[in-house]
C-alpha cells in the first residue's frame, strides 16, 4: 500500500519538475517593475511608471536637460512675442508606428483634446494658459498663450499622439498610436506589458513584481535581466557581491520631506519646528538605511536645478540644541511635546519613520506612529488630517511647484498647500517670479524663496534619494537618467 | 486520557511572557543602527532586525500582542455569538429566521476578506483588529449555541423547565448553557487558534499593530523582506507562532475527546 | 422534493442579495478616495473634480446604490475606475488563475490526506494514527503567509527547482498549491479518518473479511470507496477555506487570481472591482453550499428536513 502511494508521489514530482525546467527562451529582455503601469495614454497617465513607459512610446514638443531646464525634443521653438510661440518640428522625426507621418495637425490634436473640459484630463490645468493654437503649416505651429509665462515651453511635455486615433476616439491604453522608438507588442495582463524595439524589433517584457525579495531572485535566476529602484540597501549590497549581475546608482532629484500642519498651535512655533530639524540625524539614516548616492535635501528643488540654491547652509544634526529649543518653547520631561506622525504602510516608508520617532523621543518629543495603506494615508494628507506627516515628491522639473505647496492661497482643495503655511514674503516672492520677464531673474527670486522657506521650515527636508539599478551581466547599455526614466533602453541589448 | 503536557507548557509559557513581559528588563523597542540584521550569537541569542533591534525582544513583546488579541477577540464574539444563537433558537419564529439568514449572509464572505475590508475601514490599531476579528468570529459560536441549543431544548428537564413558566434568562443560564458549554468550550479553544493566525495575517498585511509595536505577523512580513539576506528574522516568529497554535490546537484535540468522553458517560437523559 | 429545491433557491438567491448590499456599504464605508489613487500627488483640484464627476463619484450614495443595483440584475458589474476596464473583463481574466490554483491546491491535498487518513484509521490508536493526526494539526497551525516564504526559501532558493512566484511559468504553480493545499489537506486527512473508521465497522466490511479478502483490497476498494462520498460532499464546505486562503497564498506569490485582484483593488479604493470580486467569491461559495446541500438531499432523503432548520 505504502509502496503505491511513495510511486505516485514520486511520479508526480517528477512531472512537476520536468515541468518546471521549461523555462521560456524568447530573446525577450525583461525589466522588473515595483509598480505596474496605469495607463498608456499620454494624456491620461499621471503615475510615475506609466510616465516611464510612455516616454518610450510617444515623443514630446519639449523636454529636459539636467539642471530641469527645457530644451527641444521633437520641436524647435521660436518666442515671436510675449504671448505667442512657434514651434517647428524636427525634419528627421520618427513616423508613427502606424507608418504615417507625424504633422503639427497630430499636435493640435492631442493639445486640444487635453484642453477640451469634458475629457477630464488631469494635465488640462498646467497647460489652461493656451488660448489658440494654429496649424501654419505640415511642420509648423503657434501657440498664443492669454498671459506670459516664461516658462511656457516646459509645459509641453505631454506625448503627441496620433490626429486619427484622437477622432475615432480609439483606446490609447491598449492600442498606444505615438511616434516613439518602441511600440506595443501586446499587454496580455495588468503586470506584464510587451514593448517591441522599433528599428531591431527587439522585445522588451515590463513584468510588474511588487515583492522585493521575489524581484531580486528573479532576477538572480535570470527570469528578468533589469530592476531599478525600489529595494531595500540590504538586498543592494548582497547583490553588488553576486556574480553574474552588476549594479550602479547615481545622484537623484525625488525629494523626501516631514510635513508640519500649522494649524497645530504647537508647530506654529518656528523654534519648535527647528527643534524637530536638528533632532534628526539625516546623515545617520543616509549611511544606514538609505545608502549609497542618496544626498541629504536642504530644499524642494536640487541644488543642480536651474533655479535651485546651491549657497543654502545645510542645518546640522545637534541634540542639545534641539533640546534647548524646546526648553525655550516650554517643553521639557513633565510637560513633552507630543506629535502623531503618519506614514504609508509600505515598510520601507515605517522603517524611516521608526528611526525619527526614536531620534526625537531621544530629544523628548513623544511621537505616536500611525501607518495607513496608501489610499487611506494620502487621503487624510490631502485633507488636512494630520500633524506631521512624511512623503516624497517625485519627478519634479518646474519651479511652479513652489507656488502649489507654499503660497497661501494654495490650501487645499486650491494647491498642495496642506499644513496650511502662511507667509506674506513668500506670497510676495512667488508671484514677482511669475511675472518676471526673464528666465534668469525668475531664477535669482525663486533661489531667494527658498531661502526664506530654508529659514522658515514650512517642510523638514530629509534627503534626494539616489536612483539605482541592477542589471544581468549579459544586458550592455543600460544607463541612469537623473528622473529615473528608462529612456536608454533605445540602446540595450543582450550580448552572450 | 494522557494529558498533553508538551503543549500545555508551551501555552504556559506563552501567557506568562504575555502577562510578564512588561516586568522583564526588555530592550524591545531600542534602535542600533549599527546592529542591523547581525546575525544570532553577536550579541543578542536571536540576532537584531532591520532597524537593529533585539528579536528575542521583539517576539515577547509580539507573544503579549497576540495573546491580547486572542483572549479579547475569543471572549467578544463567544459572548455575542451564544447570546445571539441562544436566543435564536429558543425564541424561535420570525427573529429566528432573520438571524439565520444574517449569519448565512456572513458564512457567505470569506472571513479574512471580511476581516481585511474592516480593519481597512478603521484604520490600523490593535482595538481595530479586535473588532475586525470579532466581527467575523461570532458567526461560528452562533451557529453552534444554535444547533446546540435546537438539540438540547426538547430535554426533558428544560421541557419542565419551560411548561413550569421558569423566566427565560432562567432557563437559558441555568440549564441550557450548561448542556451546550462542552462543545462551545472546544470551540472556544480552536478560535484561539484561529485568531492568533488571523492576527498575524492582518499585520502581514499592514493591518494591525502601529510601529514600534510588534506582532509575529509584522515580524514575519519585514522578515520575508530580507530573507535573502539572512533567513534569521523570519524563522524566529513563524517558529514562535507555528508552536504555539500547534500547542493551542492540541490542547483543544485533547479537550474535545474529554468533553466526548464525558457526555457519553453523563448524557443518560437521552 | 421540489419544495426543497424551491426553498434552497430562494435562500441562496436572498444571501446573494445582502451579501451584495453588505459588500457595497462596506466598501463605501472605507476611507480613501479613488481619484486620489489614478492621479497621484501632484493633480491639480480642478482635474479631480471633473474625474470624479466623470466617474460618477460625486453623486449621492444611494444613487450610486441603485445603479450598481440596477447594473447587478442585467449583468452589469460596472467599470474599474483604475484601469477603466469592464469588472466583469477584468474577473473573467483573473478567475482561470485562481481555479488553476484552487484545483491543485485541492489535489495536492487529497495526496497528502488520502493516504495520511487510510493509515490513521487502518492503525487506529497506534503510533502511525497519532503522528498522522499530529501532522495534520501542524499543517492547519502554519499559516500561508509564513509557509509561502518558506517554500521559496528552500525549493526555490535554495535547491532552484521552482519558479519564484508569478505564473509565466509551468512550474510557477507548485509552491502555491503546496501552500494553499496544506491546511486543506489536514482538514481533509481527519475526514478520511473518520468516515473511514466508520465505515470499518460496518457489517459488509466483516462479511467481506470473513470471507477471507485481502486487507488491502477490503481497505482500498471496499471501504474507501463508501467512505469518500461523505467526504467528498463535506469538501464543498471547505471551499471557503480554500477561497479564503488563496487571497493571501496569491498576495505571496503574486499569483495572478482573483484574491490578488481583490486586494489590490480594496488597496486602491476601486470600487466596483472590489464589489465584483467579492461578490463573486461569495456567491460561488453560496452556490457550491446549495449545491452540496440538494446532493446530499438526493444522496439521503432525511437530510432535507434538517437543512431547513
Amino acid at each position: 500500500m505504502t509502496n503505491r502511494v511513495l510511486l505516485s508521489l514520486l511520479i508526480l514530482g517528477s512531472v512537476f519538475m520536468i515541468l518546471s525546467c521549461s523555462q521560456q527562451d524568447n530573446g525577450y529582455i525583461r525589466f522588473g517593475l515595483s509598480s505596474a503601469p496605469l495607463r498608456l495614454d499620454p494624456r491620461y497617465a499621471t503615475d510615475a511608471t506609466s510616465a516611464r513607459l510612455n516616454r518610450l512610446l510617444y515623443d514630446r514638443l519639449t523636454d529636459f536637460d539636467e539642471t530641469s531646464r527645457a530644451i527641444p525634443s521633437l520641436a524647435q521653438w521660436e518666442q515671436l512675442d510675449s504671448l505667442r510661440y512657434r514651434f517647428v518640428l524636427r525634419p528627421d522625426r520618427r513616423t508613427f508606428s502606424s507608418g504615417e507621418r507625424l504633422t503639427s495637425a497630430d499636435v493640435k490634436a492631442t493639445y486640444d483634446f487635453v484642453l477640451d473640459q469634458k475629457n477630464a484630463s488631469p494635465h488640462r490645468s498646467s497647460l489652461a494658459l493656451i488660448k489658440d493654437i494654429r496649424v501654419v503649416n505640415q511642420d509648423t505651429l503657434d501657440f498664443e498663450l492669454s498671459h506670459a509665462d516664461v516658462l511656457f515651453p516646459s509645459y509641453l511635455v505631454i506625448g503627441i499622439v496620433s490626429a486619427k486615433a484622437v477622432q475615432q476616439g480609439i483606446n490609447l491604453d491598449h492600442n498606444p498610436q505615438g511616434s516613439g522608438p518602441f511600440s506595443m507588442l501586446a499587454w496580455p495582463e495588468e503586470g506584464r506589458l510587451q514593448l517591441q524595439r522599433r528599428h531591431d524589433k527587439q522585445v522588451f517584457e515590463f513584468v510588474h513584481i511588487g515583492d522585493n525579495t521575489v524581484r531580486t531572485l528573479k532576477l538572480l535566476r535570470g527570469e528578468i535581466d533589469i530592476l531599478q529602484n525600489d529595494l531595500p540597501r540590504e538586498l543592494v549590497n548582497k547583490l553588488r557581491k553576486e556574480k553574474g549581475v552588476s549594479v550602479f546608482s547615481r545622484t537623484g532629484s525625488n525629494f523626501s520631506y516631514i510635513g508640519l500642519n500649522f494649524r497645530q498651535k504647537e508647530l506654529g512655533v518656528r523654534r519648535v519646528r527647528r527643534a524637530l530639524m536638528h533632532a534628526i540625524d539625516r546623515e545617520s539614516l543616509v549611511r544606514h538605511i538609505l545608502g549609497g548616492k542618496t544626498r541629504v535635501a536642504e530644499s524642494i528643488l536640487p541644488p543642480e536645478h536651474w533655479a535651485g540654491n546651491k549657497q543654502i547652509k545645510p542645518y546640522a544634526y545637534d541634540p542639545e540644541k534641539s533640546r534647548e529649543l524646546l526648553e525655550q518653547a516650554g517643553y521639557n520631561n513633565e510637560n513633552p511635546l507630543r506629535l502623531s506622525y503618519k506614514t504609508s504602510s509600505d515598510p520601507f516608508r515605517i522603517r524611516i519613520a521608526t528611526i525619527i520617532q526614536q531620534q526625537l523621543a531621544n530629544v523628548g518629543i513623544e511621537v505616536e506612529l500611525i501607518s495607513y495603506d496608501w489610499a487611506t494615508f494620502y487621503g487624510d494628507i490631502k485633507a488636512g488630517r494630520f500633524q506631521i506627516y512624511s512623503l516624497s515628491w517625485v519627478g519634479v522639473k518646474s519651479p511652479d511647484i513652489l507656488r502649489y505647496v507654499f503660497h497661501s492661497k494654495s490650501v487645499p482643495p486650491d494647491g498642495a498647500n496642506r499644513g496650511q503655511y502662511r507667509n506674506p514674503i513668500a506670497d510676495r516672492m512667488i508671484e514677482q517670479a511669475e511675472i518676471a520677464t526673464s528666465i534668469k531673474r525668475r531664477g535669482q527670486l525663486y533661489q531667494l524663496l527658498l531661502k526664506i522657506l530654508h529659514d522658515d521650515l514650512p517642510y523638514i527636508p530629509l534627503w534626494y534619494e539616489e536612483h539605482f539599478a541592477v542589471v544581468r551581466q549579459d544586458i550592455k547599455g543600460y544607463r541612469l537618467n537623473a528622473d529615473g526614466n528608462y529612456d536608454s533602453l533605445s540602446e540595450v541589448s543582450r550580448q552572450n | 486520557m494522557k494529558r498533553p503536557w508538551l503543549p500545555m507548557a508551551v501555552c504556559l509559557l506563552w501567557a506568562l511572557l504575555a502577562i510578564a513581559g512588561s516586568w522583564l528588563p526588555l530592550d524591545p523597542n531600542q534602535i542600533h543602527l549599527d546592529s542591523i540584521l547581525l546575525a544570532p550569537g553577536t550579541g543578542a541569542i536571536l540576532g537584531y532586525d532591520d532597524l537593529g533591534r533585539p528579536i528575542l525582544d521583539r517576539l515577547i513583546l509580539g507573544a503579549r500582542t497576540s495573546f491580547l488579541v486572542a483572549i479579547w477577540v475569543v471572549s467578544l464574539s463567544a459572548t455575542i455569538g451564544i447570546l445571539i444563537g441562544t436566543i435564536s433558537a429558543y425564541i424561535g419564529g420570525w427573529l429566528d429566521l432573520v438571524i439565520v439568514r444574517v449569519i448565512d449572509i456572513f458564512m457567505a464572505f470569506p472571513g479574512i476578506l471580511l476581516a481585511i475590508a474592516m480593519a481597512g475601514i478603521m484604520g490600523p490599531g490593535i482595538n481595530n483588529v479586535v473588532i475586525a476579528l470579532s466581527v467575523v468570529g461570532w458567526v461560528g459560536f452562533a451557529r453552534l449555541a444554535r444547533a446546540q441549543t435546537l438539540s438540547v431544548r426538547e430535554r426533558d428537564h428544560v421541557a419542565a423547565a419551560i411548561s413550569m413558566g421558569t423566566r427565560t434568562h432562567r432557563i437559558i443560564f441555568r440549564h441550557l448553557l450548561p448542556l451546550i458549554s462542552a462543545p462551545l468550550i472546544v470551540e472556544a479553544t480552536f478560535g484561539v487558534a484561529a485568531v492568533i493566525i488571523s492576527e498575524a495575517g492582518l499585520s502581514f498585511l499592514g493591518l494591525g499593530v502601529q510601529p514600534p509595536e510588534s506582532s509575529w505577523g509584522s515580524m514575519i512580513r519585514d522578515g520575508a523582506r530580507y530573507m535573502l539576506v539572512t533567513p534569521h528574522m523570519v524563522l524566529a516568529p513563524g517558529v514562535a507562532l507555528m508552536l504555539v497554535v500547534l500547542s493551542v490546537n492540541l490542547l483543544g484535540d485533547w479537550l474535545r475527546d474529554v468533553m466526548d468522553t464525558r457526555i457519553r458517560q453523563t448524557g443518560t437523559d437521552k | 422534493m421540489l419544495r426543497f429545491l424551491t426553498y434552497r433557491l430562494f435562500s441562496t438567491l436572498l444571501v446573494c442579495t445582502g451579501v451584495s448590499i453588505m459588500v457595497f456599504l462596506l466598501i463605501h464605508m472605507v476611507p480613501g478616495d479613488p481619484v486620489d489613487m489614478m492621479l497621484g500627488e501632484s493633480a491639480r483640484p480642478a482635474d479631480r473634480a471633473a474625474l470624479r464627476h466623470a466617474l460618477g463619484l460625486d453623486q449621492p450614495l444611494w444613487t450610486q446604490f441603485s445603479q450598481y443595483f440596477s447594473g447587478l440584475f442585467q449583468g452589469n458589474l460596472g467599470v474599474s475606475i483604475h484601469s477603466s476596464r469592464p469588472v466583469s473583463e477584468l474577473l473573467l481574466e483573473r478567475a482561470p488563475a485562481t481555479i488553476e490554483l484552487a484545483l491543485a491546491a485541492l489535489l495536492v491535498s487529497v495526496i497528502i490526506a488520502l493516504p495520511m487518513g487510510v493509515l490513521a484509521a487502518v492503525r487506529r490508536n497506534t503510533l502511525w494514527d497519532r503522528g498522522a493526526m499530529a501532522f495534520s494539526l501542524l499543517g492547519v497551525s502554519i499559516p500561508n503567509f509564513w509557509l509561502g516564504p518558506m517554500l521559496i526559501l528552500v525549493f526555490s532558493l535554495g535547491l532552484g527547482w521552482f519558479p519564484v512566484s508569478g505564473r509565466e511559468y509551468s512550474g510557477s504553480l507548485v509552491l502555491p498549491a503546496i501552500t494553499l493545499g496544506t491546511a486543506m489537506a489536514a482538514v481533509l486527512s481527519r475526514m478520511v479518518r473518520s468516515s473511514l473508521l466508520e465505515v470499518l465497522g460496518e457489517d459488509f466490511i466483516r462479511t467481506a473479511r470473513a470471507k477471507g479478502m485481502p486487507e488491502r483490497i477490503v481497505v482500498w476498494k471496499h471501504a474507501l470507496l463508501n467512505a469518500l462520498l461523505p467526504v467528498i460532499t463535506l469538501l464543498g464546505l471547505q471551499l471557503g477555506v480554500l477561497l479564503g486562503g488563496a487571497v493571501i497564498t496569491e498576495t505571496v506569490f503574486s499569483w495572478p487570481g482573483l484574491g490578488k485582484l481583490t486586494i489590490d483593488a480594496i488597496l486602491r479604493r476601486d470600487y466596483p472591482v472590489v464589489q465584483g470580486a467579492i461578490l463573486l467569491i461569495s456567491i460561488t461559495y453560496v452556490v457550491v453550499n446549495m449545491l452540496t446541500d440538494i446532493i446530499y438531499g438526493i444522496v439521503d432523503p432525511r437530510i432535507r428536513l434538517g437543512s431547513t432548520k
